[in-house]
């Protein structure tokens, strides 16, 4: 796998936190959207993904995320992404999904 | 040495049309803007519409078992992309794909064509430093 994609689910405040990094294309799009999904379904909560090692994105993927972010917030709960690189925001921001997705800091600030 | 970076005028890759070598298309990208003296910010740009281009093809040229092959062609003021694939759509919209929106963002210019050689994807980048001087 070209990315790598950790979780571990948070008690306390009812919510996933994730870490992903390296790159997703299309040959993996559906595997990260599939792994996240099973998140959620396994536990609801809100899903914060720490994008600090997250080196590239493709269009693919960033709808894979839009597919989670639906599910997400269809109970309820909201998709936070983290650490976001400057030159993925940048197609965040192209595509307008900075405007679907919650883009934060560091995850121990909140 | 600078003239010899590009002794043919220009670098061709070919790759299988599968998912798999996307990966393989965007670091060659990235190596060959690098080494025409793209900024990192241009070098991002270049490869993310590189990799769109390719995604483009096999989503909506499908696993035909065949090539997509990737010329790049670097002039004194501008990198010239071309990525074309030979094939039938088997998907006919296009106008509302998130990756062609995203490569009309990161270029100076972008042209899609089909015909019944396949699918053709023009961009240009231009860049601010000199690299033939």
């Amino acid at each position: 796998m070209n990315f790598i994609l950790e979780s571990s689910y948070d008690e306390e405040h009812k919510r996933w936190n994730a870490v992903i990094s390296g790159e997703v294309d299309i040959f993996e799009s559906d595997a990260m959207k599939n792994t996240l999904l099973q998140l959620v379904l396994d536990k609801q909560g809100d899903l914060f993904i720490d994008c600090r090692g997250l080196e590239y994105i493709d269009s693919t993927a960033l709808g894979a995320l839009v597919a989670v972010n639906r599910n997400v917030a269809a109970a309820g709960y909201s998709v936070h992404l983290l650490n976001i690189r400057p030159n993925l925001a940048k197609l965040f921001k192209i595509t307008n999904l900075d405007h679907v997705f919650i883009l934060e800091g560091d995850i121990n600030e909140k | 040495m600078k003239n010899d970076l590009s002794p043919n005028g220009n670098i061709q890759l070919s790759l299988p049309l599968n998912a798999a070598y996307v990966s393989a298309a965007r670091l060659t990208a990235s190596s060959i803007a690098n080494r025409f003296a793209f900024n990192i910010d241009e070098i991002e740009d270049i490869k993310a519409a590189v990799s769109e281009a390719c995604t483009f093809l096999i989503k909506k040229l499908g696993n035909t078992g065949g090539d997509f092959t990737i010329v790049f062609d670097p002039s004194r003021d501008l990198m010239r992309i071309t990525v074309k694939a030979a094939g039938t759509l088997v998907c006919g919209r296009v106008d509302e794909e998130m990756g062609l929106v995203m490569i009309r963002a990161l270029m100076d210019s972008f042209d899609l064509s089909f015909g019944i050689d396949g699918v053709l994807i023009v961009m240009l980048k231009k860049h601010r430093k000199i690299c033939f001087d």
